[in-house]
């Protein structure tokens, strides 16, 4: 899997697509069939590519999937991980974020759990350049967003 | 007339409402709940398609009693004849109500939501010829039975400024678009604005959704959209087309159905790809065919586990196998093996087709398309009978299926027979490799292009 800079200069794109897949559970049914179906894109051979890449993952995190469609219907994908907002509602515990962030708080974090959410995603191959503390206030302004309150000391 | 039928109808409204509510995401149930009166105003249409078939005095009675029998019935195969029988004004019902076993994959939405737009959606020839796949399916209690084919999807195309497409797309998927597509944007040349083509599930409030991304996006407009309803069968079709001959090696074919074979000498394998796994364009179908060749003999056993369009056992019998024996949780799988049986005239003396459940232990359902009543029980017994006396064992899947069923996959090959593994990908082997040592002797890898393919003989 070339890296996706030298791919662009190569080929001619046609499409980029952004996809969110369970891990280890792609199949040709939505939300991966209409997307890859409609540049004509062989939809098995991404599903069984995306298993096997995501086999270390727990089964059925939304892995954040974007791939790169040329004209000649060959594409590539990267796998990345899943948003930050899916990060923070498992941590939380809750399902839906608040309806009037600002106002409403659903739930709260401590700094601790930032961090570790930042060590994640800097694991991803877009996030490795930047430094933690950027990542880690990116992740607070999300929560803030969210109505997830951050309290600031490194508890348990 | 209409009065009395929405008066009928309101405690099965209540009663479809719950048994969706209860498979369904938490989100799912507040679009139910604000609307009932378009709820109601589907099943009233439905009921009114049901006296076309039995014509009887209460509209709400044939629902009921339909409700009560597939639910009923969820985990017994239903006989194959009786969705057939139906009109194909019903087939959409079914659908609905037989989507409800099976558990809700996260491959997109939950497909009883999906169903419960589908239902309604008028009835297409894919919904009636699908009708009998996912009676099939609310009869495994495989999870990845999830696939429905009829139901739709909702395709939104938005309008926005070149620049703002990255970061509305990446907005989109948080707040309920499944998928978001954007055209090239070079491409687009020196338009101002481009369209970005995003799918959501059936019943999601799009207006909402895109709003909400577009403020979160920063963005001062509120961008254009138009929603149109799009259906499975559309591009399923679409992509099929694409498929093309492929050789894997000298005097080794695999043809799709609607292709003739280029070079008529070689061993041609048709096969009909639909949606189950094994075109043979795959590195990893490849490498097994590969193996196929180097180990099949003549007169041997074949067990393909994981058998996706069956196309490994096909091979093994052109090449001269006596037997192959298909097996996989999946029933697409299953029915899609059992039509390239057909496609390459081989018949049930010489394959066997058999649908397992997950968790893959004793108990295997057989379903060849021309089973008979007596032959069911007779076939467990056969496939539990058969294991340790295969010649050759092939499992084509995945790394976590393969290292959690290593003593299964084992179990079916006779002392000293081969076993071989794969869908792995290169950096995934050494894990495979500290698995399978306990099992098989005289391991050996072979790779093509990032994906291996581990093979042993069992151990004594």
């Amino acid at each position: 899997m070339a890296t996706l800079k030298d791919a662009v200069a190569r080929k001619p794109v046609l499409a980029t697509i952004r996809l969110i897949v369970p891990a280890g559970a792609a199949r040709p049914a939505p939300p991966v069939g209409p997307a890859l179906g409609f540049y004509r894109l062989n939809l098995m051979a991404f599903c069984k590519d995306f298993n096997a890449r995501t086999q270390k993952y727990k089964a059925e995190t939304p892995m954040q999937v974007t791939l790169t469609a040329y004209k000649d219907s060959t594409f590539e994908f990267v796998v990345k991980s899943p948003s930050v907002a899916w990060f923070l509602k498992k941590a939380a515990g809750v399902e839906t974020a608040s309806g009037r962030p600002g106002h409403a708080v659903v739930s709260s974090l401590t700094l601790r759990h930032v961090f570790k959410i930042a060590k994640l995603k800097q694991a991803d191959p877009f996030c490795k350049h930047m430094p933690l503390d950027a990542l880690c206030k990116s992740i607070i302004g999300t929560a803030n967003s969210m109505g997830i309150e951050i309290v600031k000391d490194m508890g348990n | 007339m209409k009065r009395k039928a929405s008066r009928c109808l309101k405690p099965h409204t209540r009663q479809l409402k719950d048994f969706l509510a209860n498979g369904c995401r938490s989100n799912l149930g507040a679009p139910l709940r604000a609307e009932p009166s378009i709820f109601g105003a589907r099943v009233e249409r439905a009921a009114e398609m049901l006296p076309l078939v039995r014509p009887r005095p209460g509209r709400a009675a044939p629902l009921r009693r339909l409700c009560r029998r597939l639910l009923s019935s969820a985990q017994t195969p239903p006989p194959p004849s009786s969705p057939r029988s139906i009109s194909n004004r019903t087939s959409p019902l079914l659908l609905l109500l037989s989507a409800r076993p099976s558990p809700f994959r996260a491959g997109g939405s939950g497909p009883a939501s999906r169903a419960a737009g589908g239902a309604w959606r008028g009835v297409s020839s894919c919904a009636r010829a699908r009708a009998v796949g996912v009676g099939d399916e609310a009869a495994s209690s495989s999870p990845s039975a999830g696939y429905d084919f009829s139901s739709p999807y909702l395709s939104v195309r938005i309008r926005c400024r070149k620049e703002d497409a990255e970061v509305l797309s990446e907005a989109l998927l948080c707040f309920g678009a499944t998928s978001v597509s954007v055209d090239d944007i070079a491409a687009a040349g020196n338009l101002d604005e481009i369209s970005i083509t995003s799918t959501f599930a059936h019943g999601e409030d799009v207006g909402s959704s895109v709003s909400n991304a577009a403020s979160s996006a920063g963005l001062e407009y509120s961008p254009v959209y138009e929603t149109s309803v799009g259906k499975q069968c559309d591009w399923v079709s679409v992509v099929q087309e694409t498929y093309e001959s492929t050789k894997v090696i000298d005097g080794l074919w695999v043809i799709p159905k609607w292709r003739t074979p280029p070079d008529p000498q070689a061993i041609n394998i048709i096969i009909n790809p639909g949606l189950a796994f094994g075109t043979g364009e795959h590195p990893t179908t490849k490498l097994c065919l590969l193996l196929l060749r180097e180990t099949i003999e003549g007169g041997e056993h074949f067990l393909d586990y994981g058998t996706g369009t069956g196309v490994l056992g096909i091979a093994a019998l052109k090449m001269g196998a006596v037997l192959s024996t298909g097996i996989d949780i999946d029933p697409q799988a299953v029915t899609s093996a059992c039509e390239n049986m057909m496609l390459n005239g081989i018949g049930s003396d010489k394959m066997l087709v058999y649908l397992v459940p997950t968790n893959a232990q004793t108990a295997c359902f057989p379903s060849n398309i021309d089973e008979s009543e007596e032959n069911k029980s007779t076939s467990d017994l056969e496939l539990k009978s058969s294991r340790g006396s295969y010649d050759v064992v092939a499992a084509n899947i995945l790394l976590n299926p393969l290292l959690e069923l290593v003593e299964d996959i084992v179990g079916y090959a006779k002392p000293g027979g081969i076993v071989a593994v794969s869908g792995i990908l290169t950096e995934q082997v050494p894990k495979v490799e500290e698995a399978y040592s306990r099992y098989l002797e005289n391991i050996s890898v072979l790779e093509i292009g990032g994906w291996a393919c581990l093979r042993g003989s069992r151990r004594a």
